[in-house]
């Protein structure tokens, strides 16, 4: 027997929660009920749920704008995420961050970033910090292909190699910056081309399949935990929603073709087919793990409303900390 | 008048671009997402498909090659645009704006000269949070070399950033993203706005308030509802904030003797306190209460609505600070 | 006219295995420099047409940009064929059944094993240069793409005879009967495929990453191919019971108790004992017939899911591509003073027509 039905169900899991969330959070922006900026990882579930179920609890993750898959699959609680959409005073970051900047260094989720490529130098700094403690801790940056284009990634990975870090860099490829194809911005169609350049190895897998992505991060993590030092996964994977929000609004950058077709390989129908086939699970089961977790979410829709709003007084609460220790 | 032909705040920066371009082969544009797609403002739209992709140019997310690419563009004789998408961006690429594009100039002993124009997006009050709603002006104001300009209606924007193109010098375009889709006034023919002169958006005579940007309009509102109680306030608007008129701000000064300065930017090492110390040297017999700044508190943007909206300056701080100042006397 | 056609597969050499192994990445600018090779040494050796298999990398337009082989004044020509893309292996299998209609003379295919397969599955007596564009690959080779261009232009161009130089390599050919369920009905399902190395049979439910990670999850192997200076998949049955890749036979092999223990490097530089319960030698043709659930994996990598009640029925023949001979291909060209300048072309009498160390 190769991967355990306990450890699929639980990469199953993840993802629907991943998909449940930001379902609900669309709906909610779609109604104007969330402030602000809003980027769905909706499509590209088996990437943030594949990658975290082959960490510890204990080891690092630096994210992207696109963040809150990353947060959900790390074991984020749906309550203080959907409060903080809300930019509600019990959010994840008492209504301070919101949705580009959520977070929870508990579970070692260094926060989602509005800058693009900022994540991937943290996660170097936490991967450092990781092995000077010796705790065996890994760090594992999330990143997207357009942000391969940025210096601040380039420098990161360069160092990590020079430093051997106990690091995994996990790029979701999904085609776009933006608005912009990948072949408008950069002269090779694999990321992993750039691997090589720095001296770790790189490897691509089917972004739509929770198995494929888990096999490699086992792997990934694997080595970085015993000393072999960074590597870098590219999972193919592609945005079912469009850059911020959900509707395409009419913008044409994507084919309605190209859309639909990526559709069919939802990795999440993808998984269940797969399992009920090998008779691991039944379609029974599987609907009664999205109720249960549907339920979870109409249960953070409804804390959220009912969480007041943070107060004018906490403008100032937080910029720094105090050296009396008080946050 | 009726005819008067009315332009959004965003197509009037088009419109400058459009006009530059038509008028100088030299002028190209290069930025995230704004050839196609024509800018996630749309402050670029439909430049593509009149110039084309060599003049209209969708770059990758590289902050620093894009600024650098304006840099190296105009030291070698062509008059780039680069566009930031929003200003919390600058921070990416800082070395090239603030170690080259404002020094080559100078360290080559003047023999160098570039005409370079790089365009961004300021400004808070969309609940985008920290990175995305910053105004960073204070920190580019200090650099010799650039020079900074922030429109605060759509006129001022056209005539600005054709002069931001025509200039010689590096400059750097702040549109304010809630000022976008602001219409007014906007002749169809080229003209340019004088960079480094300010504009008395309202004459008045008992404080001066000096205001740019979103602020110059939050002033607006302000100074009509003081002038129910009487007060009557003179609204200077800078426009450029570097080089900054000074002469006119503390011509009127010297007429109203009260000064009140704001700004969306965090108070403390914001423009106010430059331009406060002007006045203080320039008209310090002048004063009747010490020039009074209005800013954000010092923190980051903070995301949640209920926050920001206390979090940014609006008419109400305005007319509340102006009391205060004028309380004083 | 001498057509010969190029296949470069994108995604060869990214894969897991670089994870798992210190095997090296191929990128898209090493694989254009190959192609860019071939194209020149086989325009140069007399092609008249050159095919390139259309790729979602682009890497094929590359590799032919700028060289101005158009087909005028006596130039040759290069072409990127009009085939629908997919981004998948289904690329190469229709490329290569479309050189095959367009009857090139050879095919030039850079990948591994699995590329191969799917060039074979496309055409299947394709004669054939494989190179390897990876480690770890058993079938193709690491030729360069000057000596692979020249020897396919000079096969196509008939001044090399294939029947001198053209091996006729084996294959596993695989014959999968599986029943479908769909609500109430169900329905038998058969398909025909092929590999070129090796057929797995793995216990696992997912096709996954692909490669093959754990050694105890290999339930039985059976090689055409099976060399002990291989590493992965394949370095079993070569450890255990190795077959040339012009033997007359292939082998069966039963992983369990009660038989031999053998030391197998299943990723390069990381030995694991298996226990092999069978070894049985098979004589070409013969078939054998596997049943129960399992993931098939073709040359290495997982591919087909069967369920418990399929039935796999396999055999080892000689049936695979026509594999071209480069050494021997440009010796014999340089023996005939095929590579003088145009005028002597004047075969050497002296020249007999054989290669050496053929
Ligand atoms: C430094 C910086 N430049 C530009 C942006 C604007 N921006 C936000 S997301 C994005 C596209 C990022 O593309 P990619 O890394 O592929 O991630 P994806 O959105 O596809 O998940 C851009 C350009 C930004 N946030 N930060
Ligand atoms: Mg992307």
């Amino acid at each position: 027997m190769d991967l355990p039905v306990h450890v699929q169900l639980d990469l199953h899991r993840r993802m629907v929660r991943i998909r449940l969330f930001e379902e609900a959070a669309g709906r909610l922006a779609e109604s104007n009920r969330l402030p602000g900026f809003l980027h769905l990882y909706v499509g590209e579930e088996a990437v943030a749920a594949g990658v975290c179920g082959a960490l510890n609890d204990d080891d690092h993750i630096t994210s992207t704008h696109r963040g809150h898959g990353h947060l959900v699959a790390k074991g984020g609680d749906f309550n203080r995420m959907m409060a903080e959409l809300m930019g509600k005073a019990t959010g994840y970051c008492k209504g301070k961050g919101g949705s580009m900047h959520i977070s929870d260094t508990s579970l070692g989720m260094l926060g989602a970033n509005g800058i693009v490529g900022a994540g991937s130098p943290i996660a170097v700094g936490a991967a450092f910090a990781n092995r000077y403690r010796g705790r065996g801790q890994v760090a594992v940056a999330f990143f997207g292909d357009g942000s391969t284009n940025i210096g601040a990634f380039h420098e990161a990975a360069n160092m990590a190699c020079a430093l051997h870090l106990p690091i995994v860099f996990a790029c979701e490829n999904n085609e776009y910056g933006e608005f912009t194809p990948r072949d408008k911005t950069m002269a090779i169609t694999d990321i992993v081309d750039r691997a090589a350049g720095y001296g770790m190895p790189g490897v691509i897998v089917d972004g739509m399949d929770v198995i494929a992505v888990h096999e490699a991060a086992v792997e990934a993590v694997e080595r970085a935990r015993t000393g072999g030092g960074p590597s870098l996964i590219e999972a193919k994977t592609y945005r079912f929603y469009n850059h911020h929000g959900v509707q395409n609004l009419g913008l044409k950058y994507r084919s309605d073709d190209e859309v639909a077709m990526w559709k069919q390989r939802d990795p999440i129908f993808t998984l269940e087919d797969r399992m009920i086939e090998n008779k691991a699970a039944t379609r029974d089961q599987f609907d009664a793990i999205w109720a249960e977790l549907r339920a979870g979410i109409e249960a953070a829709i409804a804390f959220a409303d009912e969480s007041p709003y943070p107060t004018p007084d906490q403008i100032m609460v937080g910029v720094y900390t105090s050296m009396s220790g008080a946050n | 008048m009726a005819d008067e032909r009315k332009l959004a705040y965003v197509m009037a920066f088009n419109e400058a671009v459009k006009q530059q371009m038509e008028a100088d082969p030299n002028v190209f544009c290069a930025g995230e997402d704004i050839g196609a797609f024509g800018g996630v403002f749309g402050t670029f739209g439909g430049l593509q498909a009149k110039f084309g992709a060599d003049r209209v140019v969708d770059t990758p997310i590289s902050e620093q090659a894009i600024v650098g690419l304006g840099v190296g563009a105009a030291v070698t004789g062509l008059r780039p645009i680069v566009d930031l998408m929003f200003m919390d961006f600058i921070c990416v690429a800082l070395d090239q704006i603030v170690n080259q594009a404002a020094k080559l100039k100078y360290m080559f002993g003047g023999d160098a000269v570039l005409p370079l124009t790089i365009t961004t997006a300021g400004g808070g009050g969309l609940s985008a949070a920290a990175q995305h709603s910053q105004s960073l002006e204070a920190l580019l104001c200090h650099i010799p070399g650039l020079k900074v300009v922030m429109p605060s209606n759509p006129y001022d924007m056209k005539g600005l950033m054709t002069a931001c193109i025509q200039e010689n010098n590096p400059t750097v375009m702040i549109k304010h993203k809630r000022l976008l889709g602001m219409t007014g006034h906007v002749p169809e023919e080229s003209y340019s706005i004088p960079l480094g002169k300010g504009n008395i958006l309202r004459p008045g005579k008992d404080v001066t308030i000096v205001a740019y940007a979103r602020m110059a309009n939050e002033a607006l509102i302000a100074a009509d509802e003081l002038a129910k109680d009487g007060i009557d306030c003179e609204i200077i608007d800078p426009r450029t904030l570097q080089p900054l008129d000074t002469d006119l701000i503390v011509s009127s000064v010297k007429k109203t003797n009260h000064a009140v300065v704001v700004h969306e930017a965090v108070r403390f090492g914001g423009l106010g306190g430059e331009i406060a110390s002007q006045i203080q040297e320039l008209a310090f017999d002048y004063l009747d209460a010490p020039v009074t700044r209005i800013g954000a508190p010092f923190s980051p943007v903070p995301f949640s609505p209920a926050l920001e909206q206390h979090y940014i300056p609006d008419s109400k701080t305005i007319v509340q600070g102006i009391r205060d100042v004028m309380a004083r006397v | 006219m001498s057509t010969v056609g190029i296949i470069v597969n994108p995604n060869a050499g990214k894969d897991i295995r670089r994870l798992v192994t210190p095997a090296t990445h191929t990128s898209d600018v090493t694989k254009v420099g190959i192609v860019r090779r071939a194209i020149v040494a086989a325009a140069e050796a007399g092609a008249t047409r050159i095919l390139l298999m259309p790729d979602r990398h682009r890497l094929a337009e590359r590799a032919a940009e700028g060289l101005g082989l158009d087909g005028r004044d006596g130039r040759c020509s290069v072409e990127i064929v009009d085939e629908p893309l997919s981004g998948s292996r289904h690329d190469t299998i229709a490329a290569a059944r479309r050189f095959w209609k367009e009857q090139a003379g050879a095919v030039i295919a850079l990948g591994g094993d699995g590329t191969s397969r799917d060039v074979a599955l496309g055409w299947p007596d394709a004669p054939l240069i494989a190179i390897s564009t990876g480690t770890n690959n058993v079938y193709p080779s690491a030729i360069d793409g000057t000596s692979a261009g020249a020897a396919a232009a000079l096969v196509a161009a008939g001044h090399v005879d294939i029947a001198v130089v053209g091996r006729r390599s084996k294959r596993v050919t695989v014959r999968i009967d599986d029943v479908v369920v769909e609500g109430d009905a169900e329905r038998t399902v058969s398909r025909d495929d092929l590999a070129l190395v090796d057929l797995a049979f793995i216990d696992a439910q997912f096709v996954g990453a692909r490669a093959v990670r754990d050694p105890n999850t290999v339930r039985a192997v059976i090689a055409a191919v099976a060399t002990p200076a291989s590493t992965g998949l394949s370095s079993i049955a070569g450890r255990v019971h190795p077959v040339d890749r012009w033997d007359d036979t292939g082998v069966l092999i039963r992983l369990g108790h009660g038989g031999r223990r053998v030391r197998v490097p299943l990723a390069p530089g990381s030995f694991t004992t298996l226990d092999i319960a069978e070894v049985r030698p098979l004589a070409l043709g013969e078939s054998v017939e596997i049943a129960g659930k399992c993931v098939l994996a073709f040359d290495g990598e997982r591919d087909v899911p069967v369920s418990e009640r399929g039935r796999v029925t396999v055999r080892v023949d000689k049936s695979g591509p026509l594999l071209i001979d480069v050494d021997a291909t440009l010796i014999i060209a340089a023996r005939d003073r095929r590579f003088d300048e145009k005028q002597t072309t004047t075969p050497d009498p002296e020249a007999d027509g054989a290669p050496h160390g053929h």
